[in-house]
């Protein structure tokens, strides 16, 4: 029953016309920006979100001897979104002239677990030969950079590490 | 730009759209009550919106589901907002259809031409109540749990069939992770595709039939017997259509003014109320009172007039008969007369059944609260969960269960203080040398919500005084341990049931928590020292 033949023409005075048709902009303008903007604050709020630091323990700083690089092995139980997860984790902890270094466990060229060669005093990768240095230089190999450093602290005789950005 | 426009009418033919949609007269008289349909269409926007940015942090497994909406709540920005949003939208939404079904009803607007429109808009009503249905299991919290439990039992009703649909819900036996799954693809996928197909449907239908003119009492003249009232209906239609406004902009500045209003309003309340989220769900729970959302409300009412083997009819015969009458509404009430005093019998029966349903819900919203509404500490119910999720009792024995590998918990609370437990669960080794517990890690909010829970355990201690207290104050009424009188409830097994904090709480205020109590609060007679000792020695001496 749709007659599209008829003329469209108002009736009433174009003045009125262009009135309503600026407050039906008004108020869906409001409407879409209180609506459209909460969501988009909503979706995009990660990008600014900050980061909590959790500093993690990774053992007590007894029987750590000066110049040896130890392994130190431990559980975080950190948020992932709603989540609480668990990994387990490792870091390279070393006393060197009284500063405590704690390197992320993992190569810097490919993101292999390196281990410790006393014999070597040195950081081998198993898997395309890196060589880092005590003070995690790259000695040789395709490493791109030096050993990635966790800050640590040591609180009452136990060591903390914050494992940002661990590979 | 005109040739832009041109050359785009060309190609989409949008200038005869634009005539055919927003350049169409309505017909003189279309007024206020016409904004319904507009307003419930606004909120079906308002939900899509919503529940996407909601799907964004929802999983739907009972395992996560409660926590990824509490993170919802609580961590994302606008979170809060927005689910408060969703489901006052959703509240919103049920009324405005509700409405915008009743103004069709009583202008009599299904009848011809328009009958596949009212049979569409029927279907869509339903949509939004089965969005309401398959939503609130989402957050799966204890009020989900339960209304999808009394829901599904509310299925198993209908005859010989009731078993198999049931478990169909519930995609199996019991109510749990493939339900949820089910509900959450229904809600979000099935129900909005075929929402908008039939929202389509009904659009168009709206726009190829025009919106139906006020009725007129003056229809009389048209005899139904006449063959030809149908060619005058239509004369008299596009009669009042000529003398009528265009669509853009009158009609649409009157809908986007409702629409405006009941933003607001849907908005007030969502900052005001907010979106609760109750405990998690917990099947095991015996205390807590089930209510569906108000919209159920009539449903749950109706169903205590139906005892026993009448139940079925309540729950299967009279929602069928419902639906069937309204689906066949345009086939019974049919000729040209649409004024509601032309139908008066019709119009009112529909008004008894819209005043029935409005008592229902009524009584059904102030059906008193079997079981007592206790307050529960949050931070103890989390505790609970994470004592079970992180094992505890792998080492310790709790309420007779668990390993001997570490200590007893069930008097930890009596034996250790709060700071003493948080700097424990820090670092066990520390506090306690050589014990074989190992240091979890454990978040900030983990360490205070285990210490909520181990402080609860053993309900504290009592002084010397609190049997004389007993004596005193509650021994005239109550029977402890072979003491006192049996006017009330004896007390004596009362601590296999309530905790000492329920007690302290019950003496303080009764009513607060028994709105049947007969008993008066203490909080005169006792301090509040008195009142703490006094509900741990009940507690104590009771298990």
């Amino acid at each position: 029953m749709t007659d599209t033949s008829q003329k469209v023409h108002d009736p009433e005075n174009p003045q009125r016309r262009s009135f309503l048709i600026g407050l039906i902009a008004a108020m869906g303008g409001l409407i879409s920006f209180i609506l459209g903007g909460s969501g988009i604050f909503y979706f995009l709020s990660p990008a600014w979100r900050g980061k909590k630091e959790d500093w993690v323990e990774v053992g007590p700083v007894e029987g750590i001897q000066e110049g040896t690089p130890i392994k130190l092995d431990y559980v975080k139980r950190k948020m992932d979104g709603w989540n609480v997860i668990e990994s387990p984790s490792s870091v390279w902890v070393i006393l060197q002239k009284g500063e405590w270094v704690a390197y992320d466990p993992h190569c810097t060229h490919l993101g292999c677990p390196f281990r410790w060669d006393s014999a070597k005093q040195a950081f081998l990768c198993p898997c395309h030969g890196g060589v880092f240095s005590k003070d995690g230089k790259v000695v040789s190999g395709p490493p791109p950079k030096p050993l990635v450093r966790f800050p640590v602290k040591i609180t009452g005789g136990t060591i903390y590490v914050l494992p940002e950005g661990a590979a | 730009m005109k040739t832009i426009l041109d050359w785009l009418d060309e190609r989409t033919g949008w200038r005869k759209v634009k005539e055919v949609i927003l350049d169409r007269h309505i017909p003189k008289g279309v007024d206020w009550r016409y904004t319904l349909g507009s307003v419930t269409l606004f909120f079906f926007i308002l939900q899509a919106v919503t529940g996407i940015l909601l799907a964004m942090h929802y999983s739907p497994s009972p395992d996560h589901a409660y926590d990824s909406v509490k993170y919802i709540s609580k961590e994302v920005p606008m979170g809060a907002f927005l689910r408060g949003l969703h489901k006052w939208g959703a509240t919103g939404m049920v009324i405005s259809a509700f409405l915008h079904l009743l103004r069709v009803f009583v202008m009599g607007a299904y009848k011809y031409p328009r009958e596949v429109t009212w049979l569409s808009g029927v279907i869509l009503f339903f949509f939004v109540i089965g969005f309401g249905f398959t939503g609130y299991l989402l957050p799966w919290d204890q009020k989900a749990f339960w209304a999808t439990t009394v829901g599904a039992h509310m299925v198993e009703q209908v005859p010989y069939l009731g078993t198999a649909l049931a478990k169909i819900m519930k995609g199996g036996q019991d109510l749990g992770a493939v339900t949820l799954a089910r509900f959450y693809a229904i809600h979000v996928l099935v129900f909005p595709a075929l929402t908008l197909l039939f929202l389509a449907i009904h659009l168009f239908l709206v726009v190829w039939h025009g919106i139906s003119a006020p009725p007129e009492r003056d229809s009389s003249s048209f005899d139904p017997r006449d063959p030809s009232w149908k060619t005058r209906l239509r004369a008299r239609y596009l009669e009042l259509k000529a003398q009528g406004k265009s669509f853009w902009p009158y009609i649409i500045f009157k809908d986007t003014v409702a629409v405006t209003i009941v933003f607001f309003i849907v908005l007030g309340v969502a900052i005001w109320k907010g979106a609760e989220l109750e405990d998690l769900a917990n099947p095991t729970d015996t205390t807590y009172n089930p209510r569906p959302e108000w919209y159920f409300l009539s449903v749950f009412q109706l169903l205590k007039y139906f005892p026993g083997k009448l139940e079925a009819f309540a729950v299967v015969l009279l929602p069928l008969i419902a639906v069937s009458l309204l689906f066949a509404l345009p086939f019974f009430d049919k000729g040209p007369r649409r004024h509601p005093a032309d139908r008066k019998w019709l119009v009112a029966a529909g008004w008894m059944a819209v005043l029935g349903l409005i008592f229902l819900t009524i009584q059904g919203a102030r059906t008193p609260l079997t079981n007592p509404v206790g307050e529960k500490n949050p931070m103890v119910m989390e505790g609970k969960r994470l004592f079970v999720e992180l094992h505890c009792q792998y080492c310790h024995t709790l309420h007779g269960h668990g390993g001997t590998v570490g200590p007893v918990l069930d008097e930890v609370g009596v034996r250790r203080n709060g700071d003493w437990l948080a700097n424990h669960f820090r670092n066990p080794k520390k506090i306690t040398p050589g014990t074989t517990m190992p240091n979890f890690n454990l978040l900030d909010g983990e360490v205070e919500a285990l210490v909520a829970y181990m402080s609860s355990l053993g309900g504290g201690t009592f002084s010397p005084k609190a049997p004389g207290l007993f004596e005193e104050n509650c021994a005239t009424c109550h029977k402890f341990h072979g003491v006192g009188e049996e006017i009330a409830t004896d007390l004596t097994h009362i601590a296999s049931v309530r905790d000492s904090d329920y007690i302290a709480a019950y003496i303080k205020d009764p009513l607060k928590l028994n709105p049947d109590a007969a008993m008066q609060g203490y909080t005169d007679q006792l301090t509040p020292e008195q009142i703490q000792d006094l509900a741990n020695y009940i507690y104590q001496q009771g298990k």
